[in-house]
């Protein structure tokens, strides 16, 4: 089992252009480790569609690798995003499944299914070509960078620790620069950093 | 492909329209359809709605110009993904909505404005997705305009366009009219 340390810092040590996407309980740690104008947090609550929306940057800018970290009970919410991504001939998606086996934001209530659930298998069911499951912390360090520079997409089930982050919030005072100011505004530098022109919604 | 698909897909084209996402029903599966056979723009088949508009966010906030096209059925399913994605976001993105159960609706001299009782939403005669989805739009905060069914559907899909570039932000098209 990792911690959320062991999963992130490796992949903030090697990240360079990548797109990072974050929901729930991985969006503040992720924000406390980088600051990026890359990193996107779909934190304003979507029911699990985070998932999607991170699909759509890859889908739009297959130049760049989009990696989302998604949480367990959130990728149960949109379960068909597996065969859409599939489906979408998406080759720089890489999908990694934070598992801790509850909805942690709200109290640790089990998420269901859980000790019988097996996410590596359902992505293999939808045809993910590439699907790997950590719980160790050097064996996902070191792959790490090859999953970056693979073709895919690629699904991975992060086993790791619960922890206690509590609801997310947008609002000045918050330590992670992307919780910091609205969705609006932080979609703005995001477009940005990617060269979409902010003045042009297309 | 009927002239008037033609025409749909060459109106999205030349608006610069990159996806259309969605999925699909009796009435807009012309497009699918066509969709299936060109590459600009490109189609991205979900499995639901609201995954359509959240990935159509994500298309959007990559620098791609998308489209959404849903029936009013699904679109009942996907308020916090529309929600907590393009209407937060301020995304421009225009989208239509097929209009199941409104020639049913119009016929009985029903409407959207129509008092939406228990007793009217359990009447066998009626579809009741077509009594809520104005109203849901509204509630929504989504600006909309309707393609009547003698309407010219090329025309009100460039006009959507249009309005939600113009509004930065979820702008939708209530169709009647065929796309075939």
């Amino acid at each position: 089992m990792l911690t959320r340390a062991q999963l992130l810092e490796p992949l903030a040590a090697v990240r360079t252009d990548e797109v990072v996407v974050t929901t729930m309980s991985i969006t503040r740690p992720w924000g406390r480790l980088s600051s990026h104008d890359l990193d996107f947090a779909s934190a304003d609550s979507a029911m699990g569609h985070a998932a999607d929306l991170a699909l759509g940057i890859a889908l739009a800018r297959p130049d760049r690798m989009v990696v989302y970290l998604n949480g367990d009970g959130s990728m149960l919410m949109t379960l068909g995003t597996l065969a859409t991504a599939v489906g979408s001939g998406v080759t720089n998606y890489l999908l990694v499944v934070v598992e801790n086996g509850s909805y942690e934001i709200t109290g640790h209530q089990p998420i269901p299914g859980h000790g019988s659930l097996d996410f590596a298998a359902l992505a293999r069911g939808a045809g993910f070509p590439h699907v790997f499951r950590f719980d160790e912390p050097g064996v996902w360090a070191r792959a790490l960078p090859d999953l970056l520079r693979t073709p895919g997409p690629t699904f991975v089930q992060a086993v790791v620790e619960p922890t206690s982050e509590g609801p997310i919030s947008r609002r000045p005072t918050e330590q992670s620069r992307y919780l910091q100011v609205s969705l609006a505004d932080w979609a703005r530098v995001f477009r940005k950093a990617l060269g979409a022109d902010p003045q042009r919604p297309a | 492909m009927t002239s008037r698909t033609q025409a749909v897909v060459t109106t999205l084209a030349d608006a610069g329209v990159t996806h259309v996402v969605g999925v699909p029903d009796n009435t807009s599966a012309p497009l699918f359809d066509a969709l299936s056979r060109d590459t600009v723009p490109r189609l991205v088949v979900t499995t639901r709605e609201g995954e359509a508009f959240a990935l159509a966010s994500g298309l959007w906030l990559g620098g791609a110009s998308p489209f959404v096209l849903v029936q009013n059925t699904g679109f009942l399913e996907s308020g916090d993904g529309l929600r907590g994605t393009a209407t937060r976001m301020g995304a421009a993105l225009p989208f239509i909505v097929t209009a199941r159960g409104y020639a049913k609706m119009l016929a009985l001299g029903l409407g959207p404005d129509t008092p939406r009782t228990p007793e009217l939403l359990t009447r066998p005669d009626v579809d009741s997705v077509a009594l809520m989805t104005e109203p849901t739009l509204k509630a929504w905060g989504i600006p909309y305009r309707i393609c009547a069914a003698d309407g010219d559907p090329v025309a009100a899909i460039a006009r959507v366009l249009e309005v939600a570039r113009a509004l930065q932000h979820p702008s939708a098209l209530l169709l009647l009219a065929e796309l075939a």
